[in-house]
């Protein structure tokens, strides 16, 4: 059974054809193709498959696409492109805060989400607030110290 | 200006923060179908009857294979014993081998047709425990030995143990009965090790077409591009050249994706359908696919009372699970460091590598070393407890040292394990002897440090071949079958080739593996790639520049000593504007300015261990690293926070100080997971915690309060610049490291047993308090 929903996709206003059981994470990479959101557990837990949607972090894993109705769905694409990248993607660059890079898109949404809410979160809240994004290389003194970096700035 | 020793931002960071890098479930071919895979559900079971008429009927469902389709083909594969077949034939050996695989137009479909498949078992006895199944009288898991194509395994390993063990090894020296008679005081104490997962969070995956009847292109997150091609060819009786591996971006490996896992049946079903096949696994069934050797540890030690450790004897059965992949080989790395980097003049060290009814495990970062440092680390504390002697004094007076011949018979170079071992210990504030007795205590908090050291070789002999192209305006290309998969080595190697042809980085590219056009190489595995790789980049890049610099001579007429690379072409030294650019060069060369100057290098290492002996060269060079510990004990909860970790690693010379730093960071990351919580549960076979809700990986929560990443830098004379490799250097330490400090903020307490969860913690307290009441 497919539905019509109507969402805002990276600022563009779509109209998507979604099946009742199919994750938002499944139309956007098998439907709109944008591959930088990645799924990695399948249960929520991981939080490479992390988009923000109005403003907030989701695992992209676990929402149904038809629960974006009328939502502002922001992923990895939507934020920065080459040469005018969004300053937490910048941060990341400049402290090296990745290594493989595969939880490194879900990673950014999520500081994306955390700064949106907090504007300056101290160490304790830092390490809560993403302990559910994963990453297995263990980059996460690197990305601690690109938080501190874009919150120490006026 | 020089790109070695300096921490170049990665070469493929842009990309990764975008989320632009592509990797395999991230490509999508013309027509490609989605796999889905029927599992045993039995440990061990007679394979009867396979039905797959109803699933064959689904719309939707283009290709079934099932052991029929294996006709023809040489259906069992594996690195060094061929055990495992691409789908089951007439048994299945544990919960999750791969009986069926479907090719559907869409996953759902793939997925429900699956379901469809009736299969008829005869459940056999099963073995799971890695002891028992090595006693005779286990029921036998491989009926037959299929002998390994592969000369340098049936050379350098002993195959032909029988019953359930799939190989032995032995090394020792002197003579360990006197060295006992001898020693003051024995100690013998057992150890275990769980399996773990790698936890990669890119699933294993691949992408499969046939682009005709002999030619197969395969896009897969492999650390060994080459070595599956082998194996693909083999399997489908096929030219090596008419196998194309191509690895895109890797999430993650830690050793988990260094042999042929999901891409035989992927290439069968592929072949079959006729068209493009994408597999990509579930978490679950990752946890069915790959996992660390678990291990059981007999150790016996026999020192004197100074603290001179004078004979050891350590056995060691490494589980393999259901398929050996590179098992033998990976015992082996654990037999002659069973005794640690100490100078021991007795000694009797063996290995099983032993099969179990478990799903197959494989080298994970580390291979076969955690295990047996988690035992003589362990030890190594209890004996100055014992002693009542400072454990970094006992441990100076036991280290090997630069030119000390080891248990192999080899001479070792660039041995910096003790001033490692002094840089964790002032990296905790480590104040000697009273680190056993004197932890800080607050209420029911205990504080306790701990040290432990390891050595580790690596795979030897290997080669691997790369080749350097500089391009008519200046850029370069390296061609190189080593594999990105977030440790930097497309940085480390564009550094490599830069710094010797006095360019920038930013202008060499690094290819990905892609065995239609990158040279030979053995794996990117065993931390090798920076002193392997390495040594064939900047030999290519040698080339590269000794045919510059002849062409400057040429052209400029002056002698070629007299010339120097420039970040332009050829100048001549002290008169920065006498000299030719590339496309000057280029026309001297060719007539032409166009055209590609091409140079490239084999760089073997030749060597490996007598298996009748262990006498040999066992490694090119050898890791030596150290880490320290300071933890927090709760004795009521047994909790413990973990306050501060120092690793130092001897790297010869670090290409990339950030990098090294990185990678330090992830193996103690991965270490503290393996310390405090990770341990792959299975009941009769049947995974009890295989996802991601119920087997947690270390988070941002989970890591140390401080963190000092250390390096040592002791030149090895054959390591490019001196390098050696840090990649997988000080996961072994970290464990132990782990347990002494929580045993001595518990007053000399030693859980043998891994994880340290709470529970474990609090039962030995407990008990011990029983006993000594």
């Amino acid at each position: 059974m497919r539905h019509l929903i109507n969402a805002n996709v990276n600022g563009r206003e779509r109209e998507l054809s979604v099946k009742s059981n199919q994750t938002l994470l499944e139309v956007l990479r098998d439907d709109l193709r944008l591959k930088g959101t990645r799924e990695g557990c399948s249960v929520g837990v991981c939080g490479s498959c992390t988009v923000l949607v109005d403003g907030k972090p989701v695992s992209s894993c676990l929402m149904l696409a038809s629960n974006a109705e009328g939502k502002e769905v922001l992923t990895i694409e939507g934020l920065g492109q080459a040469g005018n990248l969004d300053p937490v993607q910048q941060a990341f660059l400049d402290h090296q805060a990745f290594q493989c890079g595969f939880c490194t898109p879900g990673m950014i949404m999520a500081v994306k989400g955390l700064l949106n809410e907090n504007a300056k979160p101290d160490e304790a809240e830092v390490r809560d607030y993403l302990s559910g994004n994963i990453c297995r290389c263990g980059t996460y003194v690197e990305v601690m110290a690109a938080i501190e970096d874009l919150t120490a700035k006026p | 200006m020089s790109a070695v020793g300096s921490s170049t931002p990665r070469v493929d960071g842009d990309a990764k923060v975008r989320g632009a890098a592509q990797y395999t479930a991230d490509i999508e071919l013309a027509g490609m179908l989605h796999a889905k895979a029927l599992r045993s559900p039995h440990p061990h079971a007679k394979l009867v009857g396979i039905d797959v008429s109803k699933a064959a009927a689904l719309p939707g469902v283009i290709a079934i294979v099932t052991r029929d389709d294996l006709e023809g083909l040489n259906p069992y594969y594996g690195a060094v014993v061929e055990d495992q077949p691409v789908l089951a034939m007439d048994r299945v050996r544990c919960v999750g081998d791969i009986v069926v695989a479907v090719a559907a137009e869409e996953r759902e479909i793939a997925e429900e047709a699956v379901e469809l498949i009736e299969v008829e078992y005869e459940p056999l006895p099963a073995v799971f425990d890695v002891v028992e199944s090595a006693r005779a009288g286990a029921p036998i898991i491989h009926e037959e030995r299929f002998e390994t194509q592969a000369a340098i395994f049936r050379e350098q390993l002993n195959l032909n143990a029988g019953g359930n063990v799939c190989s032995v090894f032995r090394a020792g020296d002197g003579d360990v009965d006197a060295g006992f008679a001898e020693a003051d005081e024995i100690f013998e104490n057992t150890y275990r090790m769980p399996p773990v997962q790698h936890g990669h969070i890119e699933p294993h995956v691949a992408t499969a077409v046939w682009e005709s009847p002999g030619r197969l292109l395969v896009h897969t997150p492999c650390q060994n591009a080459v070595g599956l091609q082998e194996q693909l060819a083999r399997i489908f009786n096929i030219p090596e050249s008419g196998v194309r591996v191509v690895v895109p971006h890797v999430g993650g490996g830690y050793g988990g994706k260094t042999h042929a896992r999901l891409e035989p049946v992927t290439a069968l079903l592929a072949r079959k359908a006729g068209r493009p096949v994408q597999w990509v696994l579930t978490r679950e069934e990752v946890f069915l696919t790959g996992r660390r050797y678990g291990a059981f540890v007999r150790m016996k030690t026999g020192f004197k009372r100074d603290g001179r450790l004078v004979a050891r004897e350590v056995d060691v059965f490494y589980d393999l699970g259901a398929y050996a992949l590179s098992g033998p080989a990976n015992a082996k790395t654990g037999s002659y460091v069973a005794s640690g980097p100490y100078r021991v003049p007795n000694r009797r060290l063996t290995t099983y590598a032993v099969y179990t009814n478990l799903p197959p495990a494989g080298p994970y970062r580390g291979v076969g070393v955690p295990h047996v440092a988690w035992a003589y680390e362990s030890e190594m504390d209890r004996i100055a407890r014992h002693l009542g002697m400072d454990p970094v004094e006992l441990r100076l007076k036991n280290l090997l040292q630069e030119g000390d011949v080891f248990v192999t018979g080899e001479s070792l170079v660039s041995v910096g394990i003790s001033d490692c071992l002094r840089q964790v210990a002032s990296g905790i504030g480590w104040r000697g002897r009273e680190e056993q007795s004197n932890g800080a205590r607050e209420g029911s908090l205990r504080r306790g440090k701990g040290l432990a050291v390891i050595m580790k070789s690596t795979t030897t002999p290997t080669a691997s071949a790369a080749s350097v192209r500089l391009n008519g305006d200046g850029s370069v290309m390296l061609l190189t079958s080593s594999t990105e998969m977030g440790q930097g080595v497309r940085t480390c190697l564009a550094q490599i080739v830069a710094d010797r042809l006095g360019m920038p980085v930013e202008r060499v590219t690094v290819s990905a593996p892609d065995t239609d056009v990158t040279p030979y190489d053995k794996s990117t595995s065993s931390s090798r790639t920076t002193f392997h790789m390495g040594n064939a980049a900047l030999r290519a890049a040698e080339e590269v520049r000794e045919q510059l610099l002849e062409a400057g001579a040429q052209g400029l007429e002056v002698d070629k000593a007299d010339l120097e690379l420039g970040a332009d072409g050829v100048r001549v030294k002290g008169v920065p504007d006498r000299g030719l650019t590339v496309p000057q060069l280029l026309r001297v060369k060719y007539g032409d300015s166009v055209g590609s100057i091409f140079g490239s290098s084999n760089f073997q290492v030749k060597g490996g261990l007598d298996p009748k002996t262990g006498k040999g060269k066992a490694a090119a060079f050898w890791f030596f690293s150290a880490c320290g510990a300071e933890v927090e004990v709760d004795v009521e909860t047994g909790k413990v926070r973990v306050l501060n970790v120092a690793t130092s690693v001897d790297v010869g010379k670090a290409i990339n100080p950030l990098q090294c730093w990185l990678q330090n960071e992830g193996s103690m990351l991965e270490a503290l997971g393996a310390a405090f919580f990770e341990e792959m549960v299975f009941e009769q076979g049947q995974p009890v915690n295989g996802t991601l809700l119920e087997y947690m990986l270390p988070s941002m929560q989970d890591h140390p309060e401080r963190f000092q990443s250390l390096l040592v830098e002791t030149p090895h004379p054959e390591g490019p610049f001196g390098a050696k490799g840090v990649g997988e250097a000080v996961i072994p330490a970290v464990v132990p490291a782990i347990g002494n400090a929580v045993a001595n903020a518990l007053g000399g307490l030693n859980v043998t047993e891994l994880p340290l969860r709470p529970e474990r913690i609090v039962a030995a307290l407990a008990e011990r308090e029983a006993s000594t009441r």
